[in-house]
């Protein structure tokens, strides 16, 4: 009827009890626009009231029902159809019958329990909505107002930090260290790269942080990787015995918490990827999975305060190692076993209790070449799409005919038998 | 190829580039922070820097653009700086920044942030400072970490904290500011080196000259660290030399240690000189005071520098001289000598280490000198004690220890270090010459190495006196250690006394002991030193060994005779310098040189010996003058003409003739003089040796006339001859001179024969063995002798020169020469004049002839009253 311009009809209109003083989030619709929303935690109320105003008044609406829901749902973007809700809540604001005036219906979802966090990725979103019906007999009146949810986490200051001892047989070792394996998302990653071995001639070295998204299971599963943020740490060539800082303020980037598994519909994970780049542009990495997690705003507070730096302790002020100008001096390396800072160095750690299994020297990779969104303007790392992928049997059509013979990925030749102990002299060669 | 540019056009072209955008993004920063925008300002900032990552421009190249940058970047600090005071902060500046995703930038914007943070909460300073040294690391690109450290320490550099205790502990202390600055220093350090280690070997020469334009960038850290005020001494020795030390021995680079310790050396003549100039304006600090308070100088000296503007501050680097660094004041430096020179022993084989030990020597002997004295060589330690720095004992073993671990060490700068301890020696410790003496006795030790070194490996080479070559480096090293101490003292007898100074003249060759030996008989003649003991004059001769005898290495041919003459003139010079103020000690001196002299050969004797026997003949004077005082005058006159008669027979039996000849003469005529008792036989024994030196050595009819001229003069002028004596005396010269064998020879000898038998009156006597008839025989006869010559010319010269002994013998008395006969004279002689034909030489005859006639004349006139006249003579 409406749609011919008679007949009753109305504009629903739903407002949140505390909309005022809520606080709002951002969060991206999915046609990557970022709009604000009002934001929830798990187990919070979400209350309000419904108001319904008649177009033409005077005149009575006719309906089946009003209702109002709370939903949360799962958006598979290659699955449109298909809404997976793990959240339903109804609430009947009134029966079958007419409406004469402007009404406002009170609703309230006491305690809601929230569970995930919303969401929009390349192929999933996750959202929350309240959806008011007038629910009549042709069609029925709709309103849909999207929330934000947030889950908090909570984890113990002290954390088990990441150390690991890496390397590319008799070309490269080095270990890292990152303070910590759990960032929240306004977190300070702080650690350092201890060069043990460098026999390539690096260019510069990077941390890049690589978000994960999968979604399905089984033969459906679709993964996404996004390189949310690249960051230059290292500027030359070390040589043995340097260590380097790192410190990367995650604030700035645009980052969810970790999500696992999230009703068995999707994953979104982290990873830090730290990326070593030589004068031929091979690219050695090495991936270590971090989970990110959200903060409440509370405890965040005194960390924020204004213009005290934080984050000014990072590991080496601690663990300084001696500076020392000789490049191949392995006395450095002997730390006195009476700190109880170093000791842990150069050791293998002890396996976490978190399940942790990458101790211990493991290799690293050499990438594949990867389109990786700039993401950050002032990121200019520059293109990677040249990068001789090593791994790959040669290609040599690609290459000119007298490049050096194939190279097999993860070994990089070292003609002769590697000495045991390295010689000294090795890193000047290095450098 | 033509189309390619150059490297030079290249690099221009790379830089105006770069120069371009960072215009254009300063320009777009300053218009951002005008209008207060500072998220922008900080894009652009951050793009302009992005410069600095560039790795295609040369270190000049770099350095233009670092400028250019750090130039823009100011305004940016400006800004903040002005904002931060006006209470209007900017949250999480700090964090902000370190968005940025390249380091380079990223650190630049750091360490402008940090230090308007710094400047405006001196709280944050000491972890500020702490972070962004540490934060550094990640730049380890040489050039671009270089240049981002010194900026660093430019923009920190009046922030530093210096003060021994902080009231707030975050601001930090002095230890904080020496900990920032050896770390910055350390990894700078590492960075330069690293230069060394890259890219291609075959441009080495290029790298390491650009290594040497980037040095100064290194040595401003050193320049800091001696900018703080509070740094003990007690802190220095503990914390600030061994952190620069460490650096510098492990760092493994010569060129790195050769610098550094050079930096850590040079004086700051600047600050001293600066308060010497300060207080200038009242009065006069004697240096000595303005050295003692080095405090004081170096407050001067920082004043003025921190007054620099902060940009220009930089433009050290390619507009002045790349190195002068000027750091520690030298109290500092006597506190810590020996863990610097222990560290000495570590650097690297390549490093030029003389250079440092040299350059540090100079210092400290300046220094002390400046002092006047030890005074200031005592330094506090710990405990309070004074311990006075015994500056060359810790030196000479540090040396010994250098010169011993370092094999590879050519031998000539073994013998440079040597020479610097030398000038240490000398100048800081003026009273001990056994010091010096010590110094030599290694030298000497070290070229016996050498000598071993050099011969060792062929056995069969000729080993004999081994000795270093002409001109080479090690030969011209000896040489200056042995010049120095002779230019130092100015006084051969301070040499004698050095023990080892003259065996290590024997290292030297031929040629170069002559030098040596040249150098010093010089010395003495210059300096007038007199050598007054016979040890004394044993040692110096002993010294001079090479002049005196001949030298089994010596070349085989024949000496230069000029050369040779020369020396052995400088020897008889010396000789006279042999003197002494007592006359017993005198003779003794005489028979020391003499003993040491005789063994040089007839060559030598003849330069040597005459000034012995001068110098003999005068001590017979002295004697003689002192007879009043010595009762035995007259036999050490004996004594001493024993001895000159003696060595005047040496001299014959050197198969010389003249010579002796002469100075027996010489002999004769002193002993004449003397008088002493017996002095007739000795006179007549002496005018015999000459006379039969004269008969059986003189063959040359020129050196007959010539002897028998001497001979005749020494007798005229003697006078102790009795008749017995006398009489086979003037025989046997009569016959000797008729003996001679051209006729004009014989016609003179014969002529001044006369003077035998006639002399002068002495004190109005006449000598009582005149003969004037015999006297006037003999003018008569060379007469006939002269007319015998065939040439007219010379009959004619003869003649006038008897008419003049014919005048001289009336004028003495003799009557027998009567006018009459100097008529006849006189006839004659114009008679052969007239015949002969107009000539040069003829001439001169005339002349002569005139001149006597005029003399004639005058006498007619004026007549000596005691002589006899010329009354009859008619001169027409």
């Amino acid at each position: 009827m409406s749609f011919f311009g008679f007949g009753q009809t109305a504009d629903i209109e739903i407002v949140f009890d505390d909309a005022d003083k809520r606080k709002v989030a951002e969060v991206k619709t999915d046609d990557g626009k970022k709009e604000k929303l009002l934001l929830y935690y798990d187990g919070e109320t979400v209350s309000g009231r419904v108001n319904v105003t008649l177009r033409k008044p005077g005149s009575k609406l006719e309906h089946q029902g009003i209702k109002v829901e709370l939903i949360g749902q799962i958006e598979l973007f290659y699955d449109r159809g298909n809404h997976h809700e793990f959240i339903s809540l109804v609430k009947e604001l009134a029966r079958p019958g007419d409406l004469l005036q402007h009404t406002s219906y009170p609703f309230e979802f006491a305690n809601v329990e929230k569970p995930y966090e919303v969401y929009t990725g390349a192929n999933v979103r996750l959202r929350y909505f309240l959806r008011a019906t007038i629910v009549r007999r042709i069609t029925d009146i709709v309103k849909e107002v999207d929330i934000a949810v947030h889950t908090l986490c909570s984890y113990p200051d002290v954390l088990n930090s990441i150390k690991m001892e890496v390397g590319i047989e008799d070309c490269l070792h080095i270990e890292f260290e990152y303070n910590k394996s759990k960032y929240h998302l306004k977190d300070v990653i702080v650690g350092k790269i201890y060069f043990l071995l460098v026999r390539i001639k690096i260019k510069h070295m990077e941390i890049s942080i690589i978000k994960r998204e999968t979604t399905g299971s089984g033969p459906n599963t679709f993964t996404e990787n996004e390189t949310v943020a690249k960051y230059e740490i290292m500027d030359g060539a070390p040589v043995r015995g340097e260590s380097i800082p790192i410190r990367v303020f995650l604030a700035g980037y645009d980052l969810t918490p970790t999500m696992r598994d999230i009703n068995n519909k999707f994953s979104v994970r982290y990873y830090l990827n730290l990326v070593l780049m030589d004068t031929e542009d091979r690219r050695y990495f090495k991936q270590q999975e971090v989970t990110l997690w959200r903060k409440s705003d509370k405890s965040r507070l005194p960390l924020h305060n204004a213009h005290i730096p934080q984050t000014l302790s990072h590991p080496s002020n601690t663990m300084l190692r001696q500076p020392s100008a000789s490049s191949d001096d392995n006395s450095t390396r002997a730390v006195s076993p009476m700190n109880p800072e170093n000791a842990m160095q150069r050791s293998i750690s002890p396996a976490m209790p978190d399940g942790d299994k990458q101790n211990g020297p493991s290799q690293m990779e050499q990438e594949k070449p990867e389109e990786i969104t700039q993401k950050l303007s002032n990121t200019h790392i520059e293109n990677n799409q040249e990068n001789v992928r090593a791994q790959e049997p040669p290609q040599v059509n690609e290459k000119p005919p007298i490049a050096e013979k194939p190279v097999i990925a993860e070994k990089p030749q070292i003609s002769e038998k590697p000495v045991l102990n390295r010689p000294d002299s090795e890193t000047s060669q290095s450098q | 190829m033509t189309n390619q540019a150059s490297p030079v056009e290249e690099q221009e072209k790379l830089l105006e580039e770069a120069l371009n955008v960072v215009k254009v993004q300063a320009f777009q920063m300053k218009r951002c922070l005008d209008k207060s925008k500072l998220m922008d300002a900080l894009k652009h900032a951050s793009t302009m820097l992005g410069e600095l990552r560039t790795s295609l421009l040369s270190p000049k190249s770099y350095y233009e653009l670092y400028m250019a940058i750090t130039d823009e970047l100011r305004h940016l600090e400006l800004y903040l700086l002005e904002e931060f005071q006006k209470g209007r902060k900017v949250a999480d500046l700090y964090e902000l920044v370190q968005y940025a995703g390249n380091i380079v930038p990223r650190l630049y914007l750091l360490i402008t942030v940090g230090l308007v943070y710094i400047k405006t909460n001196s709280n944050l300073r000491r972890d500020l400072l702490k972070d962004l040294v540490e934060m550094c690391r990640g730049v380890q690109h040489p050039l671009r970490g270089l240049f981002l450290r010194n900026y660093l320490l430019q923009c920190t550099r009046n922030v530093l904290p210096d003060t021994i205790e902080a009231q707030n502990e975050n601001e930090g202390t002095v230890r904080d500011a020496i900990d920032f600055v050896l770390m910055n220093f350390a990894e700078m350090n590492k960075l330069w080196v690293r230069m060394q280690h890259q890219g291609h070997s075959r441009d080495k020469e290029r790298r390491e000259r650009e290594r040497s334009e980037l040095r100064i960038l290194v040595g401003t850290n050193l320049v800091r660290l001696s900018q703080l005020e509070s740094v003990t001494e007690d802190e220095y020795r503990r914390l600030v030399l061994p952190g620069i030390l460490e650096q510098v021995v492990s760092c493994r680079d010569a060129i790195a240690q050769e610098y550094l310790m050079e930096c850590i050396i040079q004086v700051l003549y600047y600050a001293v000189q600066q308060l010497a100039a300060g207080v200038g304006h009242g009065g006069r600090v004697p240096p000595a005071r303005a050295a003692r308070h080095p405090r004081a100088g170096r407050q001067l000296s920082r004043r003025d520098r921190s007054g620099v503007p902060h940009g220009v501050h930089h433009t050290v680097l390619y507009n002045r001289r790349v190195c002068d660094v000027q750091v520690f004041p030298d109290e500092f430096h006597l506190a810590n000598l020996q863990p610097f020179l222990k560290s000495c022993a570590e650097l690297q084989p390549g490093v030029n280490i003389k250079n440092i030990i040299i350059a540090l020597i100079d210092r400290l002997a300046s220094y002390s000198q400046r002092n006047e004295g030890n005074v200031n060589l005592s330094v506090v330690l710990e405990d309070g004690k004074e311990q006075e720095v015994q500056l060359f004992e810790v030196f000479s073993d540090q040396v010994a220890a250098i010169t011993q671990s370092r094999t590879d060490m050519p031998p000539e700068d073994m013998l440079s270090l040597q020479l610097a301890l030398l000038k240490l020696a000398q100048r800081c410790h003026p009273d001990k010459l056994n010091y010096v003496d010590r110094v030599l006795a290694h030298t000497d030790k070290i070229c016996v190495d050498i000598h071993q070194a050099r011969y060792c490996p062929n056995i069969f080479k000729k080993v004999g006196k081994q000795t270093l070559e002409h001109n080479t480096p090690v030969f011209k090293e000896l040489m200056k250690i042995l010049k120095l101490p002779a230019d130092h003292y100015k006084n051969i007898l301070t040499l004698i006394k050095l023990q080892n100074y003259a065996p290590l003249i024997r290292h030297l060759n031929y040629p170069g002991r002559i030098m040596i030996a040249v150098h010093l008989v010089n010395d003495v003649l210059e300096s007038d030193t007199m050598i007054s003991t016979p040890e004394d004059v044993e040692s110096v001769l002993a010294m001079l060994d090479v002049l005196v005898k001949d030298q089994s290495d010596q070349p085989t041919s024949e000496p230069d005779v000029e050369d040779f003459t020369e020396e052995q003139g400088l020897l008889a010079r010396l000789i006279h310098h042999l003197r002494s103020e007592s006359a017993d000690q005198q003779y003794l001196i005489l028979s020391a040189a003499r003993k040491a002299l005789q063994g040089g050969g007839a060559a030598r004797i003849q330069h040597t010996f005459p000034p012995i026997l001068f110098h003999a003949y005068r001590l017979a004077f002295m004697y003689k003058d002192l007879k009043e005082q010595d009762e035995m005058w007259e036999k050490k006159c004996q004594k001493i003409f024993q001895f000159c008669h003696q060595t005047i027979s040496m001299l014959v039996k050197a198969e010389l003739a003249e010579l002796p000849l002469r100075l027996y003469l010489q002999g004769a005529l002193a002993i004449s003089e003397i008088g002493f008792a017996n002095h007739e036989t000795i006179a007549y024994e002496y005018l015999s040796q000459a006379f039969s030196l004269y008969e059986d050595e003189i063959s040359d009819s020129k050196a007959q006339l010539a002897a028998i001229t001497l001979i005749i003069a020494t007798f005229e002028q003697i006078n102790c001859f009795g008749a017995e004596n006398a009489e086979p005396m003037r025989t046997q010269c009569a016959l000797a001179a008729s003996k001679l064998l051209k006729k004009p020879d014989q016609s003179r000898a014969v002529a001044l024969c006369a003077h035998l038998f006639w002399k002068g009156p002495k004190d109005g006597q006449q000598w009582p063995l005149n003969e004037g008839g015999r006297a006037l025989e003999c003018l008569k006869k060379a007469a006939r002798v002269a007319q015998q010559c065939m040439d007219g010319g010379v009959q004619a010269q003869l003649l006038a020169e008897l008419l003049g002994r014919y005048a001289l013998l009336r004028e003495r008395g003799n009557h027998h020469a009567t006018t009459n006969l100097i008529d006849a004279i006189i006839q004659k002689i114009r008679e052969e004049l007239a015949n002969l034909d107009q000539s040069e030489e003829v001439e001169q005859i005339t002349k002569h002839f005139h001149n006597t006639l005029q003399h004639l004349k005058n006498r007619m006139e004026c007549p000596d009253p005691d002589g006899l006249g010329y009354e009859g003579l008619v001169l027409s």
